[in-house]
């Protein structure tokens, strides 16, 4: 019963997912979010507080929620947990000093009950830096490993070459759309 | 199970439900949950909970939802500052919105979110909004940086916002200049220094005025206040924009036309009066005056306050227009009672019969206070215009047949000053008067009944049974009345000593013995004693004549008077208080003043005395330092070939390098030395004398003067010239307090002044009375009496006659005091025409107290290192910079009271080019 309901939902592509950007100041959170909705980089200032935006992929409706990352603002992400479907995470590959702090984070955030059942995107940024670490290294870094009862995937990106983005996307639209 | 349960949050409630649907997806139900929240607030409701559920309906295209965001916004953000950082990004995007709409609200609200930690991240949006291409979105901004400027001063002048707010002066849309002003005039209030941060020029006022023609009425009042705040920089300039205000006085909305009526009324000042732009200015404002009577009452009201001062300031404007000042049946209470007040303002001699005839009408009302005020009105008439006396003495008898007891009892009050000002001339109604003496139940009437029984007990026969039926009932008196009863009793014992002894004896013991009222008991005691050491002693203090008593008995102190014509239009001119007494936190501003009249060229850069008019309060004030005093004897003889004279005053004259005197050579070398005085080339710069009382405000007493410094003293040295047709004798001088605490160090010596006779006289000062801060610092308000009133006036002293002769610094000391003293106490100023090179300016200055501790030469310029002490021990150094050759220099003054500066330099204008 409940599973024609959602089909028929599924058709008419009513319901929008709720998708939440996040991630270290400076990650390239802000230039992800208006390369999935324009398709182009954009000059970006650091967010104080949050964009949202409408992106539809492949006619699925995502309403997309992109947080500031900087430390005054991070314990404010909280707000925006409750209905979340799936959280991008974006890593700067070439930040290593704070890829531990990123990893801390995200293990913070992954404890909320409200996410409990949210899919995890990491995406590892910036791979177009010389010397940045590999999906690997980024994989190890965060302690992914670890990560049980979560349907999550990581995968390298480059937002300001638009690398990357469309796989991640696909995969999670796929996701998204075999859960409903 | 515990209590804990109580604390835990259920899930349910009006707050759970607003936030669910707050989350909802359809925007429809988004916007309905917004509005529900907006609601609660409204009305009371706490929903600060739900601020980050608002917030983040923020961002969105619906107009409508964003503008109630906003309002929960500026509501909440306070109590939720941390959280408020959430909505930054959203206002950033909003200033950079297509819709100018947007923008502009972004802006606005950005301004009234007073949280700290935002407030820095809103500088680059706002200064982008200055920049706007539409107009609606630079006006907002305009007024957001005052809002700022309000949050954060530092921020607003780091930022260059204040140099964006006068661009837009002269932008090409008439709003944004005039909100542009509107913002600058408050910045300028608000500034922490007092001092106004953004100056107008010349340039911008024209802008100014030519955008007064095109933008809305309250952009035209904000432009014409800060119009009032400019201050013209000669004549032909004040004409220009008086001739280009005259037409708003014809506008619709009363707030324009009071505001062009404050400006006008500040350029009249420096406008010379006698001019016929100044005569055509003025009549020019009587008409929309008078239209603004025509409104509803409370504009009325608030037009009469506004004219009230007006007329104290110019009668002349509204002189012809005593008509519509005239009281309608139907105006309400407030409106009467301060018509009634201008009526009395604007009597003269030519309106009285019309005046004295509206009165009597107003006497015979219904309402009390408005009876009693015009009864008192009729009173002030008589006191004010001489020839009406009479008439009007005779109304009031006619209102005191009426018998209506609070009509009786005000006429009495009044009568009695009438008593005061014109003796010997009414008392034959005096027994009209006692006829009602038994209706008489107020205080004040009682008391004043009571005065004139005593006053006149000679010529009341029944005088001592009057005072003892008061007596019957003394200890349920009112104070006043018996006080004015224990007056009388004795007056009346003075008067008739043989029948009335038991009389005084009874009243005496009452006040002494009775009565605990310390002032009631004083003066008994004090009757008492002077009757029983010496009762011709007692006849002359208690019989002695009293001084007449003012015209103008209500009129505003002058320079109150002049600071609330430049707040015309204003709460504070509706209160008639300055603003300082009761907007609070901004006593710290400058309180504003007429602009002085410029000076005429030929005028040697003296400020013109001002003679200040007969004033209560002030008259107070020197009554407490004894001017009625007993004169000690004058000195008989002033020829000037007098050797006793020479001491006392012309040698002094002399010495200072005064007029020439006949005297021999030698004498003056000699009383030099004497002094310890040097006599040689260089001496003390002596300023010619200036008219300070002309004559015809001084009824024929016209008083030159100026001051010079003698022997380590400041004199004042004056000229008494009597252009009346009498004589003139027993001259009296006071000073009032002032910033050097200077007093007279003798009594004034001028002798009787037969007419057109002239007399020099100097006073030596002394820096020893009680100081009070002067604006200007070295103002001094002067009083002098003679046998025909007394006469006040106001004039500067000059600031070298101030330097003490130890006014020289050890250079150490000098070297660590100028480092001590900080920056901000350092004051520059320009020099013009310097006489000679650096040391004939050196020896200049030497002789007038001004000592040069060291002397260098700069790359090719020479520095004057100088101190300089004042009487009243403040010490000044200066640094004096001289190009050779050249007659400019610069002065740097450092001082621990800066605000001796203006005055040191104006004193180096008169040493330095004094040769």
């Amino acid at each position: 019963m409940g599973g024609l309901i959602s089909y028929f939902r599924g058709l008419l592509g009513s319901r929008e997912m709720r998708i939440l950007i996040l991630g270290l100041d400076g990650a390239g959170k802000t230039t992800i979010l208006y390369r999935l909705q324009v398709g182009e980089v954009v000059t970006t200032i650091p967010t104080i507080g949050f964009n949202v935006e409408q992106v539809t992929y492949k006619n699925l409706k995502f309403q997309v929620w992109d947080l500031g990352g900087q430390t005054s603002i991070r314990p404010y992400w909280r707000c925006y947990y409750s209905n979340t479907d799936a959280i991008i995470y974006v890593v700067d590959s070439a930040d290593k000093d704070r890829i531990g702090i990123s990893k801390d984070e995200l293990l913070y955030m992954l404890r909320e009950e409200e996410l409990a059942g949210a899919i995890l995107l990491v995406l590892a940024n910036k791979q177009d830096i010389e010397g940045c670490l590999s999906v690997a290294e980024v994989h190890q870094a965060l302690g992914l490993d670890a990560l049980k009862n979560r349907t999550f995937q990581i995968f390298k990106t480059s937002a300001t070459k638009g690398e990357g983005l469309d796989q991640a996307m696909d995969w999670l639209s796929n996701v998204l759309q075999s859960k409903k | 199970m515990t209590d804990s349960k109580y604390f835990t949050t259920t899930k349910k409630g009006e707050i759970f439900e607003l936030k669910s649907e707050l989350n909802n997806d359809k925007k429809e139900k988004k916007k309905e949950a917004v509005k529900k929240v907006i609601a609660s607030m409204t009305v009371g409701k706490d929903v600060s909970a739900l601020f980050p559920d608002v917030v983040n309906c923020m961002q969105t295209d619906n107009l409508e939802l964003k503008k109630l965001v906003y309002l929960y916004l500026m509501n909440y953000a306070k109590s939720q500052p941390d959280m408020a950082i959430m909505a930054v990004n959203t206002f950033v995007k909003d200033c950079e919105d297509s819709n100018p709409l947007i923008r502009a609200l972004a802006v606005r609200t950005m301004g009234c979110i007073r949280v700290d930690k935002i407030t820095e991240y809103l500088c680059e949006p706002l200064r982008k909004c200055l920049k706007d291409e539409d107009p609606y979105v630079r006006k907002t901004a305009a007024v957001c940086v005052a809002k700022l400027y309000d949050i954060s001063s530092s921020m607003v002048e780091d930022q260059g916002f204040l140099d964006q707010l006068k661009d837009l002066l002269s932008d090409s849309n008439p709003m944004v200049v005039a909100n542009a002003v509107a913002a600058l005039s408050e910045i300028n209030e608000a500034s922490a220094s007092g001092q106004p941060l953004v100056e107008l020029n010349s340039a911008t006022i024209n802008k100014l005025l030519t955008a007064l023609n095109e933008c809305t009425e309250w952009g035209q009042v904000f432009i014409l206040d800060s119009l009032a705040n400019y201050t013209p920089k000669d004549e032909r300039e004040a004409q220009s924009i008086c001739e280009r205000i005259t037409p708003r006085l014809a506008h619709a909305n009363a707030a324009v036309v009071l505001s062009a009526i404050k400006v006008l009324m500040k350029l009249l000042e420096i406008l010379s009066s006698d001019s016929d732009f100044c005569a055509t200015l003025t009549k020019k404002l009587a008409p929309p005056l008078v239209t603004l009577l025509s409104s509803e009452p409370e504009v009325q009201y608030v037009a009469l306050r506004n004219i009230n001062l007006i007329v104290q300031k110019r009668p002349d404007i509204l002189k012809h227009e005593m008509k519509v000042f005239f009281v309608k049946y139907n105006d309400p209470i407030y409106v009467k009672l301060e018509k009634l007040d201008i009526m009395i303002r604007l009597a003269n001699q030519s309106n009285i019969a019309q005046v004295l005839s509206e009165l009597k009408e107003y006497a015979t009302e219904v309402d009390v206070d408005f009876v009693r005020k015009a009864v008192r009105a009729i009173g002030r008439c008589a006191i004010k215009v001489e020839p009406s006396a009479e008439r009007c003495v005779s109304t009031l008898l006619e209102l005191i047949q009426t018998k209506v007891n609070y009509v009786v009892q005000e006429a009495i009050v009044v009568i009695k000053d009438i008593f005061r000002k014109y003796p010997n001339k009414y008392e034959s109604i005096i027994s009209t008067l006692c006829e009602n003496l038994d209706t008489l139940d107020e205080p004040e009437a009682r008391a004043s009944m009571v005065w004139i029984i005593g006053e006149y007990a000679e010529r009341i026969d029944n005088a001592d049974e009057l005072l003892d039926s008061f007596l019957e009932g003394f200890q349920d008196e009112n104070a006043q009345v018996q006080l004015q009863l224990l007056t009388a009793v004795v007056k009346l014992f003075l008067k008739r000593p043989a029948d009335t002894q038991e009389l005084v004896q009874h009243v005496l013991s009452l006040a002494t013995q009775d009565s605990d009222n310390p002032d009631l008991r004083d003066r008994g005691f004090i009757y008492w004693r002077l009757l029983s050491t010496d009762p011709a002693a007692a006849k002359e203090v208690v019989l002695a004549d009293k001084p007449l008593i003012s015209e103008e008995t209500d009129l505003l102190e002058p320079t109150l008077l002049d600071e609330l014509i430049c707040h015309i239009s204003s709460l504070a001119s509706v209160y008639h208080k300055p603003p300082t007494a009761f907007v609070e936190g901004r006593s710290a501003g400058v309180r504003k003043s007429l602009p002085n009249r410029v000076a005429e060229s030929d005028s040697n850069n003296h400020h013109e005395a001002t003679v200040i008019p007969n004033q209560e309060s002030l008259i107070g004030d020197l009554l407490s330092m004894d001017i009625g005093a007993p004169m000690p004897p004058v000195v008989p003889s002033a020829a000037p070939t007098s050797n006793i004279d020479l001491l006392s005053g012309g040698l002094d004259i002399l010495l200072g390098g005064g007029p020439p005197a006949a005297d021999p050579i030698g004498t003056t070398g000699l009383l030099g030395d004497i002094f310890g005085l040097n006599t040689t080339t260089n001496t003390m710069v002596s300023v010619p004398k200036i008219t300070w009382l002309p004559a015809e405000k001084g009824k024929g007493l016209e008083i030159q003067g100026t001051f010079a410094r003698r022997g380590g003293h400041v004199f004042m040295d004056m000229t008494f010239t009597n252009k009346a047709m009498q004589a003139m004798n027993g001259f009296a001088i006071q000073l009032n307090k002032n910033s050097f605490g200077l007093v007279p160090g003798a009594p004034l010596q001028v002798p009787s002044l037969p007419p057109s006779q002239t007399a020099e006289v100097s006073l030596q000062l002394n820096a020893t009375g009680p100081v009070q801060r002067m604006e200007p610092i070295n103002n001094l308000q002067i009083a002098v009496k003679n046998n025909v009133d007394v006469f006040y006036f106001a004039c500067l002293v000059h600031g070298h006659t101030l330097f003490a002769e130890d006014g020289q610094l050890d250079k150490r000391v000098f070297l660590s005091t100028w480092k001590e003293i900080p920056a901000a106490n350092e004051v520059q100023y320009n020099l013009h025409g310097i006489v000679g090179n650096a040391d004939a300016v050196a020896a200049r200055m030497t002789a007038n107290n001004v000592f040069t501790i060291a002397k260098r030469n700069v790359e090719g310029q020479d520095m004057l290192y100088q101190s300089l002490k004042l009487e009243n021990n403040v010490w000044v150094l200066l640094e004096l910079k001289l190009a050779p050759g050249s007659s400019e220099g610069t002065l740097s003054l450092k001082s621990r009271s800066v605000e001796v500066a203006q005055m040191i330099f104006t004193a180096y204008d008169i040493i330095i080019k004094s040769s």
